[in-house]
């Protein structure tokens, strides 16, 4: 059946939109003609299910924009947490660079570094202490009691303008030549000391020429002779009755006598 | 406020969608994540289907089909995961008003939009002329009457139409 001619009506009663009178009036036709009753029938039925329809998609409808709600929410968050975690992933990141950075200096600073010739030759070199007022009076020298005097108490010049005037036949060439050289070699005229020290070392007799080799070794050492100056210690190294024995083996073992590059 | 849960079926029947609202709301990702395990479901998929699930089960409480609440909601829900769409429960009404609906569903998506909305605002909401002309932007009530009597009329033709 086609509802089209009475579809108008029937809205209209149905929606409630007739006068009291024109209800009426529809209600007494709808019990007399049969047409529009089955009409109305059809018409109700019809919008029945449109009523399911609608609810259906109703219901449809409000899940999709939920959903879409959600997933707008879901990726701003994730989007929140990108954007707070970036400044802490940099910050994280600048922290271990400065960290980084103050442990590199603090290590350059601190680190054990190789010393040079100069430090090396000062750390390693062992001063004769010299005579002693009664080992130097033993000699009977003034000049070589002053002399001994002056280099204990660092005046290296005048403890050797004091040794050049003793006599050599007061005392013996070994212990002129010997402590002339140490003199030197103190007041930083290595090149000087070895030739004295050299000679003192050669003495075969002497009792000194195993402490004139040790600081003949160390001559050599200042001014660049450095074979020579490890075969030297090496020999005071091997000696054991040389009393600078530990400090010729402490040497070598430091291994600052081999060539820099 | 919470529906009581002796309410919802109450509430659902008079078209009160609220409480499958909010399930949805508070299961979707759960159930992604079920049926991920499950079915090998992607998200958008699995959310597809758990919507599907609501609306059918709304459809089973409005049409009477459903009188009972099942003990535990959230495994009966999920359980017709398993089922669908081969027991669409409309092949629990009879057969002649199944189709029926389900082909006025079909016509009813080739409204505009505005009519569909128009049309689910007074016959599923509720609403009168003047909130319908009133939620649509429309100038009174009488263009809402008038704009909702066009769309039942072309919803009908389309009726017509598809029985020739």
């Amino acid at each position: 059946m086609d509802l089209r001619p009475y579809l108008d009506e029937l809205e209209r009663f149905a929606d409630g939109q007739l006068s009291e009178a024109e209800q009426e009036a529809f209600e007494l036709r709808l019990a007399q003609d049969e047409k529009l009753s089955a009409a109305y029938e059809e018409y109700e039925q019809f919008t029945a299910d449109l009523r399911w329809v609608a609810g259906h998609e109703t219901l449809r409808h409000r899940l999709r924009n939920l959903d879409k709600r959600l997933d707008e929410r879901q990726a701003a968050l994730a989007n929140m947490q990108t954007r707070t975690a970036a400044p802490r992933i940099r910050w994280g990141l600048l922290a271990a660079g400065v960290a980084f950075i103050l442990s590199l200096g603090l290590w350059l600073l601190l680190r054990p570094h190789p010393l040079s010739a100069d430090e090396a030759w000062t750390r390693y070199y062992v001063p004769e202490p010299g005579l002693t007022d009664v080992a130097a009076q033993a000699t009977k020298s003034p000049l070589l009691i002053d002399a001994m005097r002056q280099y204990r108490a660092g005046h290296y010049p005048a403890a050797l303008h004091s040794l050049r005037r003793v006599s050599a036949a007061t005392v013996a060439d070994d212990t002129l030549l010997y402590y002339t050289g140490v003199v030197l070699l103190r007041h930083a005229e290595a090149g000087a000391a070895r030739n004295y020290l050299t000679r003192a070392s050669e003495q075969p007799t002497s009792a000194l020429a195993g402490k004139a080799r040790y600081h003949l070794a160390m001559a050599q050492w200042r001014t660049g002779q450095l074979p020579q100056a490890r075969t030297n210690l090496q020999a005071v190294a091997a000696d054991p009755q040389n009393p600078y024995q530990l400090h010729a083996q402490q040497v070598l073992r430091a291994k600052v006598l081999l060539p820099r590059d | 406020m919470p529906q009581p849960l002796a309410d919802t079926l109450t509430h659902l029947r008079v078209g009160n969608q609220t409480f499958l609202i909010n399930f949805y709301q508070d299961h979707r990702d759960d159930f992604a994540e079920w049926t991920r395990q499950r079915h090998q479901l992607d998200r958008a998929a699995a959310h597809e289907l758990l919507r599907s699930i609501l609306v059918e089960f709304y459809n089973q409480v409005a049409d009477g089909r459903l009188t009972k609440l099942p003990p535990d909601l959230r495994a009966h829900l999920y359980g017709m995961a398993d089922q669908l769409p081969q027991a669409a429960a409309t092949t629990a009404l009879p057969a002649a008003e199944a189709r029926r609906r389900r082909h006025l569903l079909g016509l009813f998506g080739q409204l505009s939009p505005d009519c569909q909305q128009v049309l689910m605002f007074f016959y599923f909401r509720g609403y009168n002329f003047k909130k319908l002309a009133g939620k649509m932007g429309f100038a009174n009530a009488t263009v809402g009457r008038l704009q909702k009597s066009s769309c039942l009329r072309r919803l009908y033709e389309l009726h017509l139409r598809s029985e020739e």
